[in-house]
């Protein structure tokens, strides 16, 4: 290739021409995975389907989610009323594909904060663990106060935070992220002790590169595949979290449609026969998690890079190399 | 002196009974999912006899390891075995169905492993794993097994063994621990021991003692050895013939003697003069990178064309065959050196 | 000796350990709002009974004094009073925490009896559908909204198939339960002889127990699967096939392997179900602790809700003693 053209191209669109390249590899290898494991695929397409109906629903919804009919209280599911109406009058199906706004809203926003947070203090946790003086103190007191924090028992602590930001939507995001900020801080910060100890890493340092630089461009892009992984697990258990909170009333208010919320409301009802305005919402509930169980398992699968090249290998969809 | 003479001595019985071990044409192959086969072994023939150690070298990647797990009837995905008999007193091991190869395995065939630090059960005595194996091949109770071990223990002097049959492995130095798993590999007195690089790790002096016992307890018991190792200067010491192993292929094989007298194939000649103090047998078989020129091998050269200072036109095109040079030694090489000057 | 300086060491950093859950459930429950005197009188109270009620609890003191207060009366055994039961809250949680334990600790047995064997079976199987089965089931009963599937094992058992008596309580209403000794029903019946509170209890017992069995296998399956897979690919495991033991053999020995990665797993859940099953007792109205504590929260009702924080956490950590006492039994390693 001749030299002469290369050195007309600047160099930050050569940087982007690169991106842009192995970003495209990197879709086709998904693709390529997702049809080679059809199982892993329907985790995908589960929550991707979850997601689109709930945004969707004005439109699908025969009826409003909040609208109750006293005169059809406890049908059973007929063609007009397809999951059938609960104990208000108001419609089930109606009210199940409307939940996952807020389910998905509440789960989601509080995975991600907490996962940045949580991953940004375990990262200097760890780095600055058994360095001199003041920082090393701190990272062990921190260590101390997520000990006692996982030690409260996890239902009750969220309850109390919910009690104590008042019951609100926002209030039951930073519950959600709050509950979970251990979690990623123990993660990153035990990778963070793995990574910190390699080669390359006591090289920057020697070379004088700031500690934030270290961590930032060395050190968390090689620690964040257990959890990237993690997320998506995380946001299912968020789900989980939300409905119980709103089946003992402390989450979600009555008429906002709430899978938790949709079973505590036809709790009585089971028991006499009518079982449809609970066991639809918990399917929904169980439907939804499953899948994001599935992308969770999808990604540490191909967070593994012996498993990845194998499958890459046998694609033809290996890049040039020698 | 007198110990290299030792090693020359014809072993006990060649030729006169039947190998204990022959692998006939023996290829094993590597399929990894989507890329192309790698052949590990080629063609492999080797014959053992009893009593007799037989010393496989080669480089790295060679095949040895390969060779051995075959043996032993591991070989597992990717690997395939692609043909080939494998004769253990006659019968063909891999017609045997996997329960009767795990009796052979430990019983009448061994392998002694490298790191045995790594292998050891580390939640078991030592002595305990090594009545385990006595107690599963032989017909005896809990208490001879443990006997048995621990006259094992013994036989491989172990230093106070009866405080060492309830260590754990991590609480033994590397040598002790290579006494445990040479204990464990000749408990049960199995007509064949391989050796799988199994002194490489150890410190000088520790190898040359685990290296007479071993020889001592092999001849004591007749029991024949296959010694895998990269080291050519410890095969000489040890072994009664020498076979060569290069790029899954045999290219030589030799009584020790006549092998370290001068090699034929070029090959041994590198591996000699690479521990040769002579400067002129050093430089004359050094091969000078820049001197080789790199053209593409084809399919049907000599696989050491490339790495090769004798080569000729003919190594190119045609692959040579294993052949007999004299009576008892074997050669693949167009152009074997024939006679060695100092 | 060495087992019993340990066991010291630990102790010794279980009382500050505490004193720190305390002292964070202290500040979580006083920033809730709501005032507990005037739940507790009710809204036609006068504002000066109201404010003689506070001073006689204590709720007028700035927060640092009231924290010493509460701290001085717990160390004399003083763990308040509820004002939903009127009773002091040692004495609910006498009742109350026994019967979590019952259920959870019978949960669990449940849950390791099934997932530790499906767990062995799917790991050392040489078939990858079986091992992909043993995947599925993990997840999917980590999907399960407990609440939900009681309340389905209700409809189904009880309703339907009227297999089984009704899901309220530990024990049929028109049943005395047995004395108490260790607080257990199953037990206590046990030891009294009191047949009837036996079969009764036992009854009441099976769906929820059920209820956490079945999930509970999913997070002890995996771990189990993924700790022998690991244990059966590991190098001593080839070795002692390259010795002849036979497989069952050499599954046992990886299985003993991997016991201390099982055994945390279980230790976790533990110490996690003593107030995650808090939903499931909801359900079946259990009256038990975890429910006790929530009923707390709810209702500004402080005391209840510092006394479980304390006993779960104190049950948390006792039994992370446990567990790091069964580490040194089975791994000669760490004894050194």
């Amino acid at each position: 290739m001749p030299v002469e053209s290369q050195s007309q191209i600047e160099p930050t669109r050569a940087m982007w021409l690169l991106v842009a390249r192995r970003a495209a590899y990197g879709l086709r290898y998904f693709f390529h995975f997702l049809r080679v494991y059809p199982g892993y695929a329907a985790g995908y397409i589960i929550v991707l389907t979850v997601a689109l109906v709930s945004m969707a629903a004005p439109a699908i919804a025969p009826f409003s989610p909040i609208s109750a009919d006293a005169t059809v209280y406890l049908q059973p599911p007929t063609w007009s009323h397809l999951l059938g109406t609960d104990s208000t009058g108001m419609d089930v199906f109606s009210r199940l594909i409307f939940a996952p706004r807020i389910d998905l809203a509440i789960a989601v926003l509080g995975t991600l904060v907490s996962s940045v947070i949580g991953t940004a203090v375990g990262a200097w946790v760890g780095y600055f663990q058994s360095a001199a003086g003041f920082k090393s103190f701190l990272s062990n007191a921190v260590m101390r106060a997520a000990d006692v924090l996982q030690a409260f028992p996890v239902f009750v602590f969220a309850i109390a935070l919910v009690a104590v930001f008042g019951q609100s939507l926002n209030s039951l995001v930073l519950a959600i992220a709050f509950v979970n900020i251990p979690i990623y801080l123990r993660l990153m910060r035990s990778q963070v002790l793995r990574i910190r100890d390699l080669r390359y890493v006591e090289a920057a340092y020697i070379f004088g590169v700031p500690d934030w630089l270290i961590i930032g461009k060395h050190i968390v892009p090689n620690g964040i595949a257990p959890v990237l992984a993690q997320l998506s697990v995380n946001i299912g258990w968020s789900i989980l979290l939300t409905a119980g909170l709103s089946f003992v009333g402390a989450g979600v208010r009555a008429p906002t449609p709430e899978w938790g919320s949709m079973i505590a409301m036809g709790f009585p009802n089971v028991m006499t026969g009518q079982w449809w305005p609970s066991v639809y919402p918990g399917l929904a509930l169980a439907i939804t998690v499953f899948g994001f169980g599935l992308i969770g398992a999808s990604i540490e699968f191909l967070a593994d890079p012996r498993r990845r090249r194998t499958l890459a290998a046998g694609t033809g969809l290996v890049p040039n190399r020698a | 002196m007198a110990l290299i003479r030792q090693a020359r001595d014809e072993p006990l019985s060649v030729g006169s009974k039947k190998p204990v071990l022959e692998t006939d044409n023996l290829t094993v192959s590597y399929r990894p999912y989507g890329l192309p086969p790698v052949e590990a072994l080629r063609k492999v023939n080797i014959k053992i006899a009893p009593g007799e150690i037989l010393g496989l070298v080669g480089e790295s990647g060679a095949g040895k390891t390969t060779l051995a797990k075959a043996i032993m009837g591991v070989i597992a995905k990717p690997g395939v075995v692609e043909s080939g008999r494998l004769l253990f007193n006659g019968t063909n091991l891999f017609q045997l169905s996997e329960e009767k190869l795990n009796q052979l395995r430990g019983a009448s065939i061994s392998i002694i492993v490298a790191n045995p630090r790594g292998e050891l059960n580390p939640l078991l005595m030592v002595g305990q794993q090594l009545a385990n194996i006595a107690r599963i091949h032989m017909r005896v109770s809990a208490r001879q097994a443990r006997q048995l071990a621990l006259d094992m223990l013994k036989a491989v002097k172990i230093p106070d063994p009866v405080r060492r049959f309830r260590a754990y492995p991590h609480e033994l130095s590397g040598g002790m621990a290579q006494r445990v798993v040479i204990a464990a590999g000749l408990i049960c007195s199995p007509q064949l021991v391989i050796s799988d690089d199994a002194t490489s790790g150890l410190d000088v002096t520790v190898q040359a003692q685990i290296l007479d016992l071993l020889k001592k307890l092999a001849r004591e018991r007749q029991t024949s050895m296959l010694y895998i190792t990269r080291d050519i200067g410890v095969a000489a010491n040890f072994c009664d013939r020498i076979a060569v192993l290069y790029k899954g292929e045999i290219v030589e094989e030799a009584p020790t003697g006549a092998f370290f007298e001068g090699p034929s194939h070029p090959y041994g000649n590198l591996l000699l003069a690479a521990f040769s103090h002579n400067s002129v047998l050093r430089k004359r078989w050094s091969t000078e990178l820049e001197q080789l020129q790199k053209r593409e091998t084809p399919a049907l050269a000599c696989l050491f064309v490339d790495r090769c200072p004798l080569r000729q036109g003919r190594c190119w095109q045609e692959h040579p065959e294993l052949r007999d040079l004299t009576p008892g030694r074997l050669i693949r090489c167009h152009y074997p050196v024939l006679r060695h000057r100092p | 000796m060495i087992v019993l300086r340990y066991i010291g060491s630990r102790l010794l950093f279980l009382v500050p350990q505490l004193i720190g859950i305390v002292l964070v459930g202290f500040v979580l429950i006083k920033a809730v709002p709501g005032d507990p005197a005037t739940l507790m009188l009710g809204p036609m109270a006068s504002a000066d009974s109201i404010a003689k009620l506070r001073g006689d609890l204590g709720l007028d003191q700035p927060m640092p004094t009231q924290f010493l207060i509460y701290l001085e009366k717990l160390i004399r055994g003083d763990f308040g009073t509820s004002w939903q039961t009127t009773q002091p809250v040692l004495s609910d949680l006498r009742t109350r925490f026994p019967a979590t334990l019952e259920l959870v600790t019978y949960g669990l047995l449940l849950a390791l009896l099934i997932a530790i064997p499906l767990g062995v079976f799917t790991a050392a199987t040489k078939r990858r559908a079986i091992r992909k089965l043993g995947g599925a089931y993990g997840l999917i009963a980590g999907a399960l909204p407990d609440f939900w599937l009681a309340l389905v094992l209700v409809f189904i058992f009880y309703s339907q198939l009227h297999w089984l008596a009704s899901p309220i309580g530990r024990i049929d209403l028109s049943v005395v339960p047995p004395d108490t000794i260790t607080g257990f029903y199953t037990i206590d019946s046990l030891l009294t002889g009191n047949w009837e509170a036996l079969v009764s209890s036992v009854q009441h017992l099976i769906l929820p127990v059920i209820t956490l069995g079945l999930i509970n296998a999913g997070p002890i399956l995996k771990m189990t699967q993924s700790t022998m897979e690991r244990m059966l690919g590991s190098d001593f495991s080839q070795y002692e096939r390259l010795c002849g033991l036979p497989r069952q053999l050499i599954v046992r020995h990886a299985f003993r392997n991997g016991l201390p990665s099982i055994i945390t797993i279980v230790s976790v859940l533990y110490g996690f179900l003593i107030g995650g099953a808090v939903l499931v007792e909801i359900v079946f109205s259990w009256g038990g602790a975890g429910q006790y504590a929530v009923q707390g929260v709810l209702n500004s009702d402080f005391n209840p809700v510092l006394g479980f924080v304390i006993f779960s956490a104190l049950f948390s950590l006792i039994v992370y003693l446990i567990v790091d006492l069964a580490y040194l039994a089975i791994d000669p390693r760490i004894r050194h």
